[in-house]
């Protein structure tokens, strides 16, 4: 047991603190866990996979990893949450890998509800879809890091961390990223009611 | 690229962290059941870990079984067995035997070829 919580950890790294605590036996810390750090799991595991049930998978298996090395975790070597990016983003780009040999890139999720038929729903689903397809067509680095900078809103230093390269090469990514995207979106506005958006 | 271009993508970025995609059904839950499980696992590592070990209730049991056993034997040994508590208290010889009159059966005759 090398994890001691200290009021450094509770203002650097709260989840670290939780962490300690979940270790220790403490079954609301677990919970507090679960809620605060599943859904930003899910949601890069769901934006880089494109796919609902492997990212819920993905979320699972991550946070699996988590509750086991809780014991030995080791405080201001990296934030809970940066680790556990680390290991979604790994998680995907091995399941990535896998689909590359067999399943074609384009099997994406089905939009949400056929049933919601409002224009304004249609619209918006519309434009998830279309920034998801976009998604999927970007290399996967340059998408691992537009999603963790445009999407999960993280700082450069941090996805550094996460993707286990230096900060220049994220700017790059981001931004190599980006130019792919406006790319490939362009010609899509009217479709996507920019043009006279009223939502 | 025009600049409409650009701000149409900052608005996808927009939608997509204002709405970011819903667990499914049941994730949470299985996550927690995980966890707790895990912790249950961490902690059996612990004096649970040498409960186990030994075999558990079943085996504790026994354990004291044998111990109250071998206790009474002592303090009211059956009275085929010599009552060694009483001679170890009385200092009586507790030799239940006389050595010498049964050569035959020590040490094989080892003893007296070693003189």
């Amino acid at each position: 047991m090398s994890f001691d919580a200290s009021i450094d950890d509770v203002v650097d790294d709260p989840d670290a603190a939780l962490l300690a605590r979940y270790a220790q036996g403490d079954a609301a810390a677990a919970r507090l866990l679960t809620v605060q750090l599943s859904p930003r799991a899910f949601g890069h595991a769901f934006r880089v996979l494109g796919d609902r049930s492997e990212a819920e998978d993905v979320t699972q298996d991550a946070l699996m990893r988590l509750w086991k090395i809780a014991p030995e975790w080791r405080s201001g070597e990296a934030k809970v949450s940066t680790w556990l990016y680390r290991v979604v983003a790994n998680l995907c780009t091995d399941r990535l890998r896998k689909r590359r040999g067999g399943v074609p890139l384009e099997d994406i999720a089905e939009p949400a509800d056929p049933a919601e038929s409002a224009e304004a729903k249609l619209q918006r689903g519309a434009r998830e879809d279309a920034l998801q397809t976009a998604l999927d067509a970007l290399p996967e680095r340059q998408r691992q890091a537009v999603v963790l900078r445009h999407i999960e809103g993280l700082a450069n230093p941090e996805i550094a961390q996460i993707l286990e390269i230096g900060v220049e090469a994220v700017e790059s990514l981001t931004a190599r990223g980006k130019r792919a995207l406006t790319a490939l979106l362009a010609g899509q506005r009217e479709a996507l009611g920019y043009e006279d958006d009223k939502t | 690229m025009t600049k409409p271009d650009t701000d149409m993508l900052e608005t996808l970025f927009q939608d997509a962290r204002a709405a970011p995609p819903a667990l499914p059904d049941g994730l949470l839950d299985r996550i927690m059941a995980d966890a707790l499980a895990q912790q249950s696992n961490a902690r059996s590592r612990g004096w649970r870990g040498i409960w186990q070990a030994i075999g558990g209730a079943p085996a504790f049991g026994g354990l004291v079984a044998a111990t109250a056993v071998g206790f009474w034997i002592g303090v009211a040994p059956p009275s085929t067995l010599p009552d060694i508590a009483t001679q170890i208290i009385t200092g009586a010889s507790y030799a239940a035997l006389d050595d010498t009159a049964t050569p035959d059966l020590t040490a094989f005759g080892w003893d007296i070829d070693e003189g």
